[in-house]
């Protein structure tokens, strides 16, 4: 520094608050480390998944407790005030339907970050733990889907609340127990929309922030693995930081995802049925679409029975999670290419194809049961 | 210029060692000591205080400004009474330093030194934590468990007349409110519903085979008993299957109507018989009684849904 031909550099107040709170906090070491992470191959929207599945949970978070400003987790309540958010608070209809929307939204974002991680290759070593933590996400995700569903009280609601507990009743020795402990008695009524409510808006909210957190951290921890193709050399030359080309990518992923939310919202917005009650009068339930293809599956055939039930109902999904929880175990095989990866390609082609061809046929019932 | 973990040491009268530790304070971060290890006799640590460092003339060497006579008093290095800071958490240690990596230590407090003694207070706190955990373990769980299991109501109530049953074998659906009274809530009105058909004796002797039913409570006392020649029999209007609710449906394959689950397509007779779908066990028969005057009244209770056994819930 040649400090006599330049008049030094005075900070300016914001400057000094920056420095005191810097000095004690490390902000700036904090945002280098945040920003300046390398991205092997340089940035791509494929990696855009997981930043739109954080900006969600948070938009979810901000209209949630929005929405807990007038709703009243009380069966007498629940149905009347989630009216009144509905038809009577301005701007009530939007929230309440970005809060549905962005459920979906959230479900399909996990679905293509899942598939993209699969297909990258990227659960492998020395990602497991990454993978781990992702797989629990996604069941907190499912669980959110299924705990808010209940708390308009409306008749979909109620039965879609009657027919998952049941499902999870059929889980063998523990079952019984468990839909008692989530129903809060032998029957569906108050004490299941009180647990339902405090799931919703208090455990998974703080699992799911816990939990992303971990999922972070080991992310950073193991770093982005990157394109499967290309040598060591060309991917280190296309490497950049994350921030800016990355964010970038980022933030406009993000606002599609907003703007097509909100206009969700303003097309379809939600509209209750008649308030929950044991009898489901004209109204034929049904789950929300993501758990179609499942409630369909049931229909089944072999799927009949005490026993077929169990295997419809738990064993087999659980199976298959279980299976999604030891693959990066199993799969040691270090090559990432998914083009050379033939089983995992075709394996990842049929689940896709099985939950659409169930979740269509589940669709083109509804009209012949009319 | 930092001097390398394998500097050269040079005392004012000739080279005693080279440096082959570095001791940090770990508040100010800063370097307190060198160890040099001794190049002649026993090849001893010393524990050399920083103020002792006169020179760094190059990467290579480092100057001491004492004697070797004086070198030699140096305490020798404690090793135990250090650890690593591999073992110990110091904020933005590495942003301080600049050595080239290697065995850096900090004073390890006195109290610590001694396995046993780390392992005694390791494990006391472990028992302590779980001292606190036990004694909630059961009290949260009976906090939470409260309302999972009632006693079954056996009393009987009015659901309508059969007068509106026209034909035989044919599904009359029964809607009806009950009251319904849970923890501190106000009472509520909820509408539930039962299936009721007028059977012919084929259809009674389809549903009861020929025996009275007969419905226990809790204890295994008898509450009710249902009659094998009764015409009139009611369906719990929940599906054994998952537990929607069904209807009366007459549809292409069964013109004269069938107990339809729009849920699953579990399709029942008029005997409650499964025909199709994946339901485990018939439609529930509910203990009922007709009076002269055609009132019916019914027992409501629910049985667990998927189960190929009856499993009373209500």
């Amino acid at each position: 520094m040649n400090g006599q031909s330049e008049p030094a550099h005075q900070p300016n107040a914001f400057e000094k608050v920056v420095d005191f709170v810097d000095e004690r906090v490390g902000l700036k070491t904090i945002q280098a480390k945040m920003l300046n992470e390398p991205v092997p191959g340089g940035s791509r929207w494929a990696y855009a998944f997981g930043s739109c599945l954080l900006f969600i949970f948070i938009m979810q978070v901000v209209t949630g407790i929005l929405l807990m400003f007038y709703y009243v987790p009380s069966t007498d309540h629940a149905y009347a005030s989630t009216q009144y958010i509905i038809h009577e608070v301005d701007y009530g209809w939007f929230l309440l339907s970005y809060h549905f929307w962005g459920s979906s939204a959230m479900v399909v974002m996990v679905f293509a970050h899942m598939s993209q991680v699969f297909l990258w290759g990227a659960y492998k070593k020395p990602r497991e733990l990454v993978w781990l933590v992702g797989l629990a996400l996604f069941g907190l995700v499912m669980a959110f889907g299924f705990t808010g569903y209940l708390l308009p009280w409306d008749q979909r609601a109620y039965w879609a609340t009657v027919v998952g507990v049941e499902i999870m009743d059929k889980t063998p020795i523990i079952g019984d127990f468990m839909s008692r402990f989530l129903k809060g008695g032998p029957t569906p009524g108050q004490m299941t929309l009180s647990r339902f409510f405090v799931i919703h808006v208090m455990i998974l909210p703080a699992a799911l922030m816990g939990l992303a957190g971990l999922h972070l951290f080991l992310f950073r921890k193991a770093g982005p693995a990157g394109p499967f193709r290309g040598t060591p050399e060309q991917i280190k030359a296309k490497t950049d930081y994350f921030f800016p080309r990355q964010i970038w990518k980022d933030i406009v992923a993000m606002a599609s995802v907003f703007l097509i939310i909100c206009s969700l919202a303003f097309i379809e917005p939600v509209v209750l049925l008649e308030e929950a009650t044991p009898d489901p009068g004209d109204y034929h339930p049904e789950p929300e679409w993501y758990f179609l293809f499942l409630f369909q599956m049931l229909r089944l055939k072999i799927f009949a029975g005490e026993f077929g039930q169990f295997l419809g109902a738990v064993a087999i999904p659980g199976a298959f999670l279980a299976f999604l929880a030891v693959l990066p175990f199993l799969d040691k095989n270090p090559e990432r290419n998914i083009f050379k990866r033939p089983i995992a390609l075709i394996g990842w082609i049929a689940i896709m194809a099985g939950i659409l061809i169930f979740t269509v046929s589940a669709v083109l019932n509804r009209e012949f049961l009319h | 210029m930092q001097p390398k973990l394998t500097a050269k040491t040079r005392c004012t009268d000739g080279e005693v060692g080279t440096v082959s530790k570095v001791i940090v304070d770990p508040l100010s971060r800063e370097i307190s000591h060198v160890v040099v290890r001794e190049s002649n006799g026993q090849g001893a640590d010393r524990r050399v205080p920083i103020s002792q460092v006169q020179a760094v003339p190059n990467e290579e060497e480092i100057v001491l400004g004492c004697s070797s006579e004086a070198f030699g008093q140096f305490p020798v290095l404690d090793r135990d009474a250090y650890v690593t800071i591999h073992d110990v958490e110091i904020a933005h240690l590495e942003d301080h330093l600049h050595v080239e990596p290697g065995e850096i230590l900090v004073p390890y407090p006195r109290l610590e030194r001694g396995v046993p003694r780390r392992r005694f207070f390791t494990n006391m706190t472990h028992a302590i934590g779980t001292l606190i955990a036990l004694p909630l373990v059961f009290p949260v769980l009976k906090y939470l468990m409260k309302p999972m299991y009632k006693p079954f109501d056996n009393s009987w109530f009015s659901i309508g007349n059969v007068r509106k049953i026209k034909k035989e074998n044919i599904g009359y659906q029964f809607k009806f409110q009950k009251g319904f009274q849970e923890a501190f809530m106000p009472e509520q009105q909820i509408e539930k519903n039962i299936w009721v058909v007028k059977a012919t004796p084929e259809v009674q002797k389809t549903v009861y085979g020929g025996k009275d039913k007969k419905f226990y409570d809790h204890k295994g006392n008898l509450i009710w008993m249902n009659k094998a020649t009764s015409p009139y029999i009611g369906y719990s209007g929940k599906c054994p299957h998952l537990g929607c609710g069904y209807k009366w449906r007459r549809t292409k394959n069964f013109p004269d109507g069938v107990f339809l689950c729009p849920c699953h397509l579990s399709i029942y007779d008029e005997a409650g018989k499964v025909l199709d779908g994946p339901a485990p066990r018939p439609l529930d028969v509910l203990p009922m009684q007709v009076n002269a005057a055609g009132e019916v009244q019914v027992i409501d209770i629910e049985y667990k849904a998927g189960v190929r056994n009856q499993v009373r819930l209500l």
